[in-house]
């Protein structure tokens, strides 16, 4: 669970950067950027704080 | 709170002491903060070019990494003290105590920046004009309340939950990094960056450090670039006040994992802020960059970027201040920094002039850092008499407290730019309190030959064996 949780909130991370790098390329517009990002980062900050929360948790 | 001042007076344990990826994992995470936003941004506004900038910040954040290593690190492995411990023994407890009032002091200035930048985030939403850069006072009633009530609730929360808070902003710290990548990236087409990349250096040198300052800003060369980069975090490592870190690590060389914070923090952070700010028409509103840059995650990116590293700082502030009330709670210190701060926040004057700020606040307790130094290292070489104030019950060292007001007149007397000024101040403040130390201990022991009627062979007074 641990390992999954950190892997998703990874992706997370991974996709706000993703997101700026396909409106540059063209492929996605501006709105759907900035609601990608968005998305994103609340995924980052939902699951990167369950994943700190488990690991403080677990040690 | 105890827990976290553990080994504040006495050496840190071998079994405490962190492993490397330790050190790399707590500096990668310790230089992107708000202010970020603003210094990034100043430097396109103050027309550097894009070779200086690059060549600089390379070069700075270089010899700032180095000071860490060869300056911070060594001292801190060697005594496994804090900065105001090792003070006390050098300078006396008044000494030490007029530092941290300073330290304090200066601490809630530079949250009251973050706190001024996350109210620009704040004021977009109610469409507040950030005050224009020449801005000193209050610009209007709106900026206050914005700013009086992110004050409160940032010290309420600084109150509430430090520690909560803190794993909070290790969370925000590596996403505040990836809306700065982020937002640079996607305002490049603005600018008219194609997307293959071809014209991006071209771009770079003509719409974004083109070498043409903002009107009323002065101009800066590859060495303003190199001198902030290296005194960015100048209290920090010449100044010593790391100390509290690396008295934690197993080598010295752990000084080398800053270049996971500095790096990425006041290079790209910067380089993105630089391409923001250009973006927006050079406006410095770190508010309306952000969400030009990223929408709703921009605003938010600023308004946590200044949450989060406003409270560590406000933190700081408080434990500074306990030395001078030490009977007091930490929710009523915290609170007195806190109100301080937003006192301070009101005036725009504090990020709109962060640059020169920060150069002062380096400057200012620099000495402090060259006299433990000179003590540290200096004093065996010249046989002269180490932690006197501890050894006598000095409450003040008076060498060190003439060297250090005196080197700070003497560096705003020299004829060079605010930014260079430390270095050679470094040098006058080794040198000075070295020269008075040697210089007392050589009446004292006149005095002592005299009294006694020794001659050659009567005791040293430097404690050491002739």
């Amino acid at each position: 669970m641990k390992i999954l949780l950190g892997a998703v909130a990874i992706l997370s991370l991974a996709l706000c950067l993703a997101a700026p790098a396909l409106f540059f390329l063209g492929i996605l517009p501006e709105a759907s950027y900035k609601l990608a990002l968005l998305l994103a980062s609340l995924g980052w900050f939902f699951l990167a704080t369950t994943w700190v929360s488990h690991k403080k948790k677990s040690s | 709170m105890d827990r976290l001042y553990e080994f504040d007076r006495e050496p840190v344990s071998p079994d405490k002491l962190q492993s490397g990826g330790k050190f790399a994992g707590l500096f990668a995470g310790e230089h992107v903060a708000a202010t970020e936003f603003v210094i990034g941004a100043f430097f396109v506004l103050h027309g550097v070019t894009a070779r200086d900038l690059l060549l600089g910040l390379f070069l700075g954040n270089l010899l700032a990494v180095l000071s860490w290593t060869f300056v911070c690190a060594p001292i801190a492995v060697r005594t496994r003290l804090t900065l105001y411990w090792y003070l006390r023994k050098i300078a006396g407890p008044g000494v030490t105590f007029l530092y941290n009032i300073a330290n304090a002091f200066l601490y809630c200035v530079l949250a009251g920046a973050m706190i001024s930048v996350s109210a620009t985030a704040v004021g977009l939403l109610f469409g507040l004009k950030v005050p224009a850069l020449n801005a000193v006072l209050p610009t209007s009633a709106g900026w206050v309340v914005i700013v009086v009530l992110l004050g409160a609730a940032f010290t309420t929360m600084a109150i509430l939950g430090f520690e909560r808070l803190s794993r909070f902003a290790q969370v925000c710290s590596p996403w505040i990094f990836a809306i700065f990548i982020a937002g640079a990236l996607a305002l490049l087409p603005k600018l008219g960056v194609e997307r293959n990349f071809a014209n991006f250096w071209q771009v770079a040198t003509t719409k974004i450090w083109n070498g043409v300052p903002a009107a009323g800003q002065e101009r800066f060369g590859f060495w303003h670039i190199l001198f902030f980069a290296w005194f960015c975090n100048l209290a920090m490592h010449v100044g010593l006040s790391d100390m509290a870190i690396f008295r934690y690590a197993r080598r010295w060389t752990y000084g080398l994992f800053t270049a996971f914070g500095v790096y990425p923090g006041h290079m790209l952070a910067w380089l993105c802020s630089g391409v923001m700010v250009a973006a927006v028409g050079r406006q410095m509103d770190p508010g309306l960059m952000a969400f030009t840059a990223a929408g709703a995650a921009g605003i938010g990116a600023v308004l946590l970027a200044g949450w989060t590293t406003a409270n560590p700082t406000l933190y700081r502030a408080g434990l500074a201040l306990q030395t001078v009330t030490p009977d007091w709670p930490r929710w009523k210190i915290t609170l007195l920094a806190g109100t301080a701060t937003t006192v301070l926040a009101c005036f725009p004057v504090f990020f709109l002039k962060l640059l020169d700020y920060v150069a002062i606040y380096g400057l200012v307790l620099m000495p402090v850092g060259a006299i433990v130094f000179a003590e540290h290292w200096l004093f065996p070489l010249f046989r002269i008499e180490q932690y006197q104030a501890e050894k006598k019950g000095w409450a003040f060292n008076w060498a060190a407290l003439a060297v250090w007001p005196g080197t700070i007149a003497a560096c705003f007397l020299l004829p060079l730019h605010l930014y260079f000024k430390w270095l050679p101040g470094w040098f006058i403040a080794a040198a000075a309190y070295t020269l008075l130390m040697a210089a007392a201990g050589r009446g004292r022991a006149a005095g002592e030959t005299l009294m006694t009627g020794g001659g050659e062979n009567s005791p040293r007074t430097d404690g050491r064996p002739s």
